[in-house]
C-alpha cells in the first residue's frame, strides 16, 4: 500500500510503485487528468508535484514520495471555479476541453512563478499542451487578462 | 430580419458546459464507467495485406479475467453499410483477409484492461502476406495486388466520376495562358485530443444495447450498430457524453463502437474500450490521400476560360467515406473564382493503408490550394496583382458556376480586399521585407449540401421540465464546437428568453429526435434552423396555453427571465415551475429539411445547396533562408458568415481551422513506410504547438442570408479551406518557390531553395574514396542486400520484448544504486527523469526487470560551479539548469541548448545526463521494426531504403540514426567529461569517448552516471549552440555547438560539435581548422562552415541538411566571433 498526498489529501493506493501517476490518479476517481498520448508528448496529464508542471504519464507513483500532487479536481469546481479558470472559459479558450484541464495546470505553474508573465513566457509553458481545437489564440487573451488584472489572485 | 431584432444572437456566449471542461468534471467516454465493467484490447494487424489463415483463441479464452472474444475468423458476419450494400467493404473485425497495418482481427474483454491486454496476446493468428500496394500508382498497376474488385471497375478501383460542363477542349484551343500542374499530398491526421472509443452495455433481458462513444453522429452509428448485431435501430441507443474533439475523426460509426458492442453482446456486460494513441494514429481515420492534375485555361484579360482536373483519390483500404469525399473534391475543382468550363476525372482508389474519412474540409483544402496556386502562377504570368487579380475573377451573387450553383448571397469580393487592407499588401508592394512575403486563397462552401441518401434534415426537440427549465434536445453530436449552445442561443432568439434557461442534451437518441449529426459544417445552418423552428413552436404553444388560462390573446403572454406574464398585468406572472405543473407536458419538435434536389449522382451536377459560404484569407510568412522553415506571423481571416450567431464561438472555429490549416500546410502527414505508418506520436507527427502560432485576426462580413436560420450560413470548416492556398502563395511571394507537393516542409523548402555550394559538395562525395565502399552498399541495398537480410532477420532476429511490470527501487546512495543495480537475475536499469526509460520501456525498447530511482540520492542533485570546473549531478533536472544563473552565466551555450529541448513539462523531470543516455530516436527502431539495432547482426537498418528524412548524413554505417541529445555536442565542444560509478569504482571518461554509436554509451551492466563535468577553460572563450528542429524542442535535424578560445582578438582554439547529422556527436576537425586559420572574413566563416560536410553521404531524402548543416555552423561561427567583438 502507497500513500499519496494529491490536493492536500492523503490518498491510499494498492497500485505497484511502477504504476504511472496518471493511473493511479484516475483510478482512485479523480479522471479530470485526461491521458491523451501516454508518452510525455501532448501535456493532457499535466499535474503539478512540488510546484512544478509534470506530465504524470511519466512519473512512476513509487517516485511521488511524500510530494505533494496537485490536479485539476483541487484547483476550482463549476459552483466555485478558479478565477482563472473562469477567464479561460469566458474567452472561449477552448473547445473541446480535453487538453484543457492539463492546460489549467500548466499554467497554474508558471502563474505561480511568474504572476504577470510575458507572451512568451506563457507560449513556452505551454509549448507542451497540444491543443487540437482552439488554435491557441483566446488562451494567450485569456492568460493575458487574467494575469494582467488580477496577479494576487494565485 | 433585420439586425436590431436579434437579442441573443450574435452574443459572445461561452460554452453551455465550459465550467465542466475547465474544472475536469466534464464526462467523456473515456471517463465513463458502469458496474461490472468489462475492459478490451484488440489484437491488430501487422501486414499491410494479408490472408487470416487461422485465428487461435483457445489459450486467450483460459487466460484470467477472459469474459468474451470475438474474431472476424470466428464470429462477425455483416459488413459496415457505410454508403450501402455496394460500398459495404468492411467488417468490424477482419474476417479472412487484413488489408492495412493495424485492422482489427480480433478483440477480448477480461475484468481488467491488464487482463485484456495479456489475454490478447495469446491470441495466435497465422497470416499468409500477399503483396500490398501501398500507392494509388501501385495499385492501379498492371499486375497490382487485388485489394478489391468491383463490378464493372478495373481492379483497386472504387469509384470513378467523369464529366464536362461546357466545351472544355475548345476553352483550352482558344487560351492565351494555360497551366498543366500535379499537385499531391498524403495522409492527415485528425488528432483528435480524445482518441477514440466506446462503452457499450447490452441487455440481455430487453435485447437492447446501450452505447456511449464519442461519435459526431448517433444517426449512423444506431444504424451501423443495429446492422451489425443484428437488431433493429429503436433496439440501439446512443447516450450523451463529451466529446473530446472531432474533425472527421468520428464521423459515422467508427470500428472501436463496432467492437465493444459485438463484445458486450457476446460477454452479455459492459465493455469499455478506448485506443491508445499508437492504435488511433494507425487505425483512426486519416484525411485521403490525392494527386490532382489540374490544367486550367486563361484568356489575355485572366478570365479562366475552363479549369480540367484529374485527381487520383486515395480511398484506403475500405470504402468509409471516399465517394463522399469525390463528390466534395469534384465540387471544388470549378466553383471557386468565375471558370468558363470545367471538367473532371477522378478515381477513388484501394491501398493497403487505412481508410480515408472526412477529416476537417474534405479535401477542399488541398483543392484550393492547387486552383490558388495556378491562380497566383497566372496574376504572376498575365503581369496582374495577386490581390486585384482576385477581385476580377471573384464570385458575384447571381453567378451560376459550370456545377449549377446559383450563387446568393456572396460577399467574396469584400472579403478579400478586406483581407488585403488588413494585412497591409500595398505597403508589403510598395516596401517589401527580405524573406517575408503575403498570400492570399479563397473559398466557396455549400451551406449546407443535401449529402445522404437519407435526406437532409434535421430535427430538434423543446420541451418544459418539472423543474422550470427548458430541455433541447439534438442528436447532432457537439465535439467541442460549441454547437449547443448555439442552439440554445437560437431557440431563445425565437422565444425572447435567455439561452442560460436552456439545457442542452445533446446525442441521445432517446431523448432527443432524429438528426444526421455533426459533419460538413451543417449545425449551425441544418439543426440550426430546426433549433429556430422549435423556439417557434415552443413559444406558441406556450403563449396559446396561458392564452388561454388567462383568457387574453396570445400575443399578451411573454417569456421572460424563467416567468411567464401577462404583459402589462403583474398579477398574471407565473413560473416555469408552475407553468409546469398547471400545463403537465409540454414538449414541441422543430425540423429543417433542405428542400433541394440531390444532385446528379454522377457527375455532382446541380444546384444543390440552399446558400454557399464565401471568405479569404491572407497569409504573411517569414521563409529563412538558411533552414527552410516558414514561420507564419500572421493570418487574416475574413467571413461572409450570413449572421454571426456567437462571435466567441464562430471565431474559435476560425483559428482552430487555420492552424490546422498551418499544420496541414507545413508539417503534418502521416509518413507510411514499409507498408506502416512510422511516425504514429505527437511528437512525430507534428501539430501545431502554442509557439508556433501566429496571430489570427477575423473579420465577419455579414450578408444576412435569406436561406439561413436567422441569416446565418455555415462555418466549421470553411476556417481551414484557404488557409494551405494563402500559406503556398505567400512562400512564393517571399521565395519565387512552386511547390505541389504538401507538407510544404523545411527540407522541401531548404532544397528547392537550392543553396548552391554545399549542395555541389556533397553532390558526388561517392568519388571520394572514403564513401566508396558504403556508397557500393547502398547501391546494392533495394535488390540485394535488404531483402536478404529482411528475410535472415526474420528468421534469428531476437524478437521485441515488451515488459508489463518491472521492480522499482528508489536507491538513497550511490552505494545502495550500485548493489540494486546488480540484480541475480534480469536487467536492472537507471531512471532520474525515466522520461525516455518509461516510454521506451512501453514501446518495447527497453526491458528492464528492475528500475533504480537515483532521484532520492543527495549528493547527485548539486550543481557547482567551481574555480576549476563545474559539475552537475545526475538528478540535476533540465529546469533546474535553466534556471541556475551563475551556470548560465559560466556556459551560456548550456543553458541555451537545454532551454531548446523538449517541453517544460519534460524539462521539469528529465535530467542533462538523461538526455545524454537516451536511446536513438530512429523511428523504425521506435517504431518496432525488426533492424539491426533491434534484432541484432542479421538484420538490415531499414532507414537506407525507408523514408531518411531525419537521419545521418555523415558517419552512417550499418545503423543510420542520429545522435539526438542535444546536450551531446554542446558538451563535447565544452570539453567536459562523464563521471561513471560501478562495482569496481569510479572512472571518468570524456563527452568525446562516451558515445560508441546514437544512444550508445559506454556505461556498462550495473554502472551508473553520476555527474557531468565541463572543466572551466584557461583562456577567455566565446560558445554557441545552433539548433534547427521543426518545432521548438523537437529533436534536432541538425545542430552545431561551437567554443571558441581567444588570444587577444585571435581565435586560438576552436571546437566544433555536431548533433542530429551523424550517429556519433562528433567534432569537425576541419571547421575547427578552418576557423583559427587567420582572419575570418565572412567569407572565410562560410568556407569554414562548408568543410563540416566534409566526407558526408547523404540518404535519399536528407539531402537538405548537408546544406542545413552548412548555414547552422555558419551561423553559429559567425555568432561565436561576434560575441567576442562586442
Amino acid at each position: 500500500m502507497l500513500s499519496l498526498s494529491v490536493n492536500g489529501d492523503i490518498k491510499q493506493t494498492d497500485a505497484e510503485p511502477f504504476t504511472p501517476l496518471v493511473d493511479v490518479l484516475r483510478d482512485l476517481g479523480l479522471k479530470g487528468t485526461k491521458i491523451g498520448c501516454a508518452s510525455g508528448e501532448c501535456g493532457a496529464c499535466t499535474v503539478i508535484v512540488d510546484d512544478r508542471a509534470v506530465c504524470a504519464c511519466l512519473m512512476p507513483v513509487g517516485r511521488v514520495g511524500a510530494r505533494n500532487v496537485e490536479t485539476i479536481e483541487g484547483v476550482g469546481t463549476v459552483a466555485s471555479p478558479h478565477p482563472l479558470q473562469k477567464a479561460l472559459h469566458e474567452h472561449g479558450a477552448f473547445q473541446c476541453g480535453f487538453c484543457t484541464p492539463g492546460v489549467v495546470m500548466s499554467l497554474l505553474a508558471l502563474l505561480r512563478a511568474h504572476p504577470s508573465p510575458s507572451d512568451t513566457q506563457v507560449r513556452s509553458a505551454l509549448q507542451g499542451n497540444v491543443c487540437r481545437c482552439s488554435g491557441y489564440q483566446k488562451l494567450l487573451a485569456a492568460v493575458a487578462q487574467y494575469s494582467g488584472q488580477s496577479p494576487s489572485k494565485l | 430580419m433585420a439586425a436590431n431584432v436579434h437579442r441573443r444572437v450574435g452574443q459572445p456566449v461561452p460554452l453551455a458546459d465550459g465550467l465542466e471542461k475547465v474544472t475536469g468534471s466534464a464526462v467523456y467516454t473515456h471517463d465513463f464507467e458502469l458496474p461490472d465493467m468489462t475492459h478490451a484490447a484488440v489484437v491488430r494487424s501487422p501486414w499491410p495485406h494479408a490472408e487470416i489463415l487461422e485465428v487461435d483463441i483457445a489459450m486467450a479464452l483460459e487466460a484470467p479475467g477472459v469474459r468474451a472474444i470475438v474474431s472476424g475468423f470466428h464470429d462477425v458476419e455483416r459488413a459496415f453499410l457505410n454508403y450501402g450494400p455496394a460500398f459495404a467493404d468492411r467488417y468490424p473485425l477482419a474476417r479472412d483477409r487484413v488489408r492495412f497495418v493495424g485492422e482489427e482481427v480480433a478483440a477480448v474483454a477480461a475484468d481488467t484492461l491488464a487482463q485484456a491486454k495479456a489475454a490478447a496476446k495469446l491470441i495466435e493468428v497465422r497470416y499468409r502476406p500477399l503483396p500490398a500496394a501501398m500507392t494509388v500508382h501501385d495499385a492501379l498497376a498492371k499486375g497490382a495486388p487485388n485489394i478489391h474488385l468491383r463490378e464493372n471497375l478495373p481492379p483497386n478501383v472504387a469509384q470513378v466520376s467523369r464529366a464536362e460542363f461546357g466545351d472544355v477542349d475548345a476553352a483550352f484551343e482558344s487560351a492565351h495562358l494555360v497551366l498543366d500542374d500535379v499537385f499531391e499530398h498524403g495522409l492527415v491526421a485528425p488528432v483528435c485530443m480524445e482518441t477514440n472509443g466506446a462503452v457499450a452495455s447490452f441487455n440481455a433481458a430487453t435485447n437492447e444495447i446501450d452505447i456511449w462513444a464519442p461519435t459526431q453522429a448517433p444517426f449512423f452509428v444506431r444504424k451501423e450498430i443495429a446492422h451489425i448485431l443484428g437488431l433493429e435501430r429503436d433496439q440501439v441507443r446512443v447516450r450523451s457524453v463529451v466529446i473530446g474533439g472531432g474533425f472527421g475523426g468520428k464521423s459515422q460509426c467508427p470500428e472501436p463502437i463496432g467492437i465493444a458492442a459485438l463484445l458486450s453482446m457476446k460477454a452479455q456486460r459492459p465493455v469499455k474500450l478506448t485506443l491508445s494513441r499508437r492504435e488511433e494514429f494507425v487505425s483512426g481515420k486519416t484525411d485521403h490521400g490525392k494527386q490532382m492534375r489540374v490544367r486550367s485555361a486563361f484568356a489575355e484579360d485572366g478570365t479562366v476560360l475552363a479549369r480540367h482536373t484529374e485527381f487520383l483519390v486515395d480511398n484506403g483500404a475500405y470504402t468509409h467515406m471516399g465517394p463522399a469525399y469525390i463528390s466534395a473534391v469534384r465540387q471544388r475543382t470549378c466553383n471557386l473564382y468565375r471558370v468558363g468550363a470545367a471538367g473532371f476525372d477522378g478515381k477513388l482508389v484501394h491501398t493497403n493503408k487505412v481508410s480515408g474519412g472526412s477529416y476537417r474540409g474534405m479535401g477542399a483544402p488541398q483543392i484550393i490550394w492547387a486552383i490558388e496556386s495556378q491562380v497566383e502562377q497566372a496574376a504572376r504570368a498575365l503581369g496582374k496583382d495577386s490581390l486585384a487579380y482576385r477581385l476580377e475573377i471573384a464570385n458575384q451573387p447571381g453567378d451560376e458556376t459550370p456545377l449549377g450553383w446559383k450563387i446568393g448571397t456572396c460577399a467574396l469580393a469584400e472579403c478579400l480586399a478586406e483581407a488585403g487592407r488588413r494585412i497591409g499588401w500595398e505597403p508589403h508592394r510598395r516596401a517589401r521585407k527580405p524573406n517575408r512575403g503575403i498570400g492570399f486563397a479563397a473559398m466557396i462552401n455549400p451551406s449546407v449540401g443535401v449529402l445522404y441518401p437519407e435526406g437532409n434534415f434535421a430535427n430538434v426537440s423543446l420541451q418544459l421540465t418539472a423543474q422550470g427549465r427548458l430541455l433541447l434536445g439534438t442528436q447532432a453530436a457537439d465535439a467541442g464546437t460549441g454547437q449547443n449552445t448555439i442552439l440554445a442561443q437560437m431557440a431563445s432568439e425565437m422565444m425572447g428568453c435567455d439561452e442560460a434557461l436552456i439545457d442542452v442534451v445533446h446525442m441521445d437518441t432517446q431523448l432527443a429526435p432524429d438528426d444526421l449529426g455533426s459533419a460538413a459544417s451543417r449545425v449551425t445552418f441544418v439543426t440550426g434552423a430546426a433549433a429556430v423552428d422549435a423556439g417557434t413552436r415552443f413559444i406558441t404553444e406556450l403563449k396559446s396555453r396561458l392564452g388561454e388560462r388567462w383568457g387574453v390573446s396570445p400575443d399578451e403572454v411573454a417569456l421572460d427571465d424563467g416567468w411567464v406574464h401577462c404583459r402589462g398585468d403583474n398579477a398574471r406572472r407565473l413560473s416555469l415551475e408552475t407553468v409546469f405543473e398547471l400545463e403537465g407536458d409540454l414538449r414541441v419538435i422543430g425540423r429543417h429539411e433542405i428542400d433541394l434536389p440531390r444532385p446528379d449522382p454522377k457527375t455532382g451536377y446541380g444546384h444543390y445547396a440552399a446558400t454557399y459560404g464565401f471568405g479569404a484569407q491572407a497569409v504573411e510568412v517569414e521563409v529563412d533562408p538558411s533552414t527552410g522553415h516558414v514561420r507564419v506571423l500572421k493570418v487574416v481571416v475574413v467571413q461572409d458568415i450570413g449572421r454571426v450567431i456567437n462571435p466567441l464561438t464562430l471565431e474559435g472555429q476560425m483559428h482552430g481551422g487555420i492552424v490546422q490549416g498551418i499544420g496541414m500546410a507545413l508539417n503534418e502527414e502521416v509518413v507510411m513506410d514499409h507498408g506502416q505508418p512510422v511516425n504514429a506520436t505527437m511528437v512525430n507527427y507534428r501539430v501545431p504547438r502554442i509557439t508556433e502560432t501566429p496571430s489570427i485576426q477575423c473579420h465577419f462580413i455579414e450578408t444576412d442570408d435569406p436561406t439561413g436560420p436567422l441569416g446565418a450560413k455555415a462555418g466549421g470548416e470553411h476556417s481551414i479551406n484557404p488557409t494551405v492556398g494563402a500559406i503556398a502563395n505567400a512562400i512564393t511571394d517571399a521565395t519565387g518557390l512552386y511547390l505541389k507537393s504538401l507538407p510544404m516542409t523545411p527540407q522541401k523548402i531548404l532544397t528547392a531553395l537550392g543553396e548552391g555550394s554545399p549542395q555541389k559538395l556533397a553532390r558526388k562525395p561517392w568519388k571520394r574514396p572514403f564513401n566508396a565502399e558504403i556508397a557500393t552498399v547502398r547501391a546494392l541495398y533495394p535488390s540485394t542486400v535488404f531483402p536478404l537480410a529482411k528475410k535472415l532477420g526474420a528468421k534469428f532476429s531476437k524478437g521485441r520484448k515488451q515488459v508489463e511490470r518491472f521492480d522499482f527501487k528508489v536507491a538513497t546512495s550511490v552505494q545502495q544504486a550500485l548493489d540494486l543495480l546488480n540484480p541475480d537475475e534480469g536487467r536492472a536499469m537507471v531512471a532520474a527523469g525515466g522520461t525516455d526509460l518509461y516510454v521506451g520501456t512501453r514501446q518495447g525498447i527497453y526491458a528492464p526487470t528492475r528500475v533504480v530511482d537515483i532521484n532520492a540520492i543527495d549528493c547527485l542533485q548539486s550543481i557547482d560551479v567551481g574555480p576549476n570546473e563545474t559539475r552537475i549531478g545526475a538528478g540535476v533536472t533540465l529546469s533546474r539548469i535553466i534556471e541556475h544563473d551563475a551556470l548560465r552565466e559560466r556556459h551560456p551555450s548550456l543553458h541555451e541548448g537545454v532551454s531548446l529541448i523538449a517541453t517544460t513539462q519534460v524539462r521539469n523531470v528529465a535530467t542533462l545526463v538523461g538526455d545524454l543516455c537516451q536511446e536513438k530516436r530512429c523511428w523504425f527502431f521506435r517504431s518496432a521494426f525488426p533492424c539491426y539495432k533491434f534484432g541484432g547482426m542479421t538484420c538490415p537498418c531499414y532507414a537506407v531504403i525507408g523514408d531518411n528524412r531525419h537521419h545521418s548524413i555523415k558517419g552512417a554505417r550499418r545503423c543510420a540514426a542520429p545522435c539526438v541529445a542535444d546536450a551531446a555536442p554542446i558538451l563535447n565542444a565544452l570539453d567536459a567529461a562523464v563521471q561513471i560509478e560501478g562495482p569496481a569504482g569510479s572512472r571518468v571518461v570524456p563527452l568525446s569517448a562516451f558515445y560508441t554509436w546514437s544512444g550508445e554509451t559506454v556505461v556498462g551492466p550495473g554502472e551508473l552516471v553520476s555527474a557531468v563535468t565541463i572543466p572551466r577553460p584557461a583562456a577567455p572563450v566565446t560558445e554557441v549552440f545552433e539548433k534547427y528542429a521543426q518545432w521548438r524542442g523537437d529533436f534536432a535535424e541538425a545542430s552545431v555547438a561551437i567554443r571558441l578560445q581567444w588570444r587577444g582578438a585571435e581565435v586560438s582554439e576552436a571546437r566544433v560539435a555536431f548533433g542530429g547529422v551523424s550517429p556519433l556527436p562528433e567534432r569537425c576537425a576541419q571547421v575547427e581548422r578552418a576557423l583559427v586559420s587567420g582572419p575570418l572574413s565572412n567569407d572565410a566563416v562560410r568556407h569554414a562552415a562548408e568543410q563540416g560536410v566534409h566526407g558526408a553521404l547523404p540518404l535519399r531524402d536528407n539531402e537538405n541538411k548537408v546544406a542545413l548543416l552548412v548555414n547552422l555552423t555558419e551561423r553559429a561561427a559567425l555568432r561565436a566571433l561576434g560575441l567576442r567583438t562586442t
